[in-house]
């Protein structure tokens, strides 16, 4: 299997980008209102935290397929999203609407 | 970053009366109406499926079970799973917003639904569409 183990550099970096887009960008928290960014069309990446309900998950995944968005499966539980994304409270999931000034777009959707 | 809640698209019900049934967009308000201040959609859905048609039957046994029995609603987008399939049928010259207003203009509506949905039925195409979701 290829990058089985995700090193500890790429997921500081995610970390990092992530920081920049709260930022920098514009964001929404939680599952009710990704699903209302992909709808609309808004939603430009998606991250997904590791301890999301895996039906959610595929739903998330299901809309995202058929928006063409790309998803990101971070590597670290609602906890850790919440805290990378600056907030503390639990993330399950976000959507990037706006990237600001970083370039998690261009970089990210190479996982899955 | 596609819109995918388009005319043509089928979606299934998730919520009310015809929750768990399969229906195609007709109609989109992606920014809703006074009415209705959120996104929202004019769906024409099948409200009792066709039954499953054997070699065997006979052809007034084959068109008894190949009734459908159609609904048309407004439903919120929060309340609908879009799915990856459509159905090219054109429904709307039949179906409009104001066949929900009075009884009658909705009955013929519903007429046409049922006539179109059924002879795609016959054609043996979108199957998917017309069979029962089972959960």
């Amino acid at each position: 299997m290829v990058a089985a183990k995700k090193t500890k550099k790429t997921h500081e970096s995610i970390n990092n980008r992530l920081a920049l887009v709260m930022k920098s960008g514009k964001y929404t928290l939680g599952y009710k209102t990704v699903l209302k960014s992909l709808r609309s069309s808004k939603g430009k990446l998606i991250i997904i935290a590791n301890n999301c309900p895996p039906l959610r998950k595929s739903e998330i995944e299901y809309y995202a397929m058929l928006a063409k968005v790309g998803v990101h499966h971070y590597n670290g539980n609602n906890v850790d999203l919440g805290t990378a994304c600056g907030k503390y409270y639990r993330v399950c999931c976000l959507s990037i609407v706006d990237p600001g000034d970083s370039d998690i777009i261009k970089t990210m959707p190479t996982d899955q | 970053m596609v819109k995918f809640l388009k005319p043509n698209k089928a979606v299934i019900v998730l919520q009310g009366r015809y929750a768990g049934k399969k229906a195609v967009i007709v109609r989109t308000f992606d920014d809703g109406t006074r009415e209705k201040p959120y996104g929202h959609c004019l769906v024409a859905g099948i409200k009792k499926y066709p039954s499953k048609v054997i070699k065997k039957d006979s052809a007034k046994k084959t068109a008894k079970k190949s009734r459908v029995k159609a609904f048309v609603k407004l439903v919120n987008y929060q309340h609908l799973m879009p799915t990856r399939y459509t159905l090219d049928v054109d429904l709307k010259d039949a179906v409009s917003v104001d066949v929900l207003q009075a009884k009658d203009k909705k009955v013929t509506a519903l007429k046409e639904t049922k006539k179109r949905f059924e002879e795609r039925f016959k054609t043996g195409k979108n199957r998917w569409f017309f069979t029962k979701l089972r959960f």
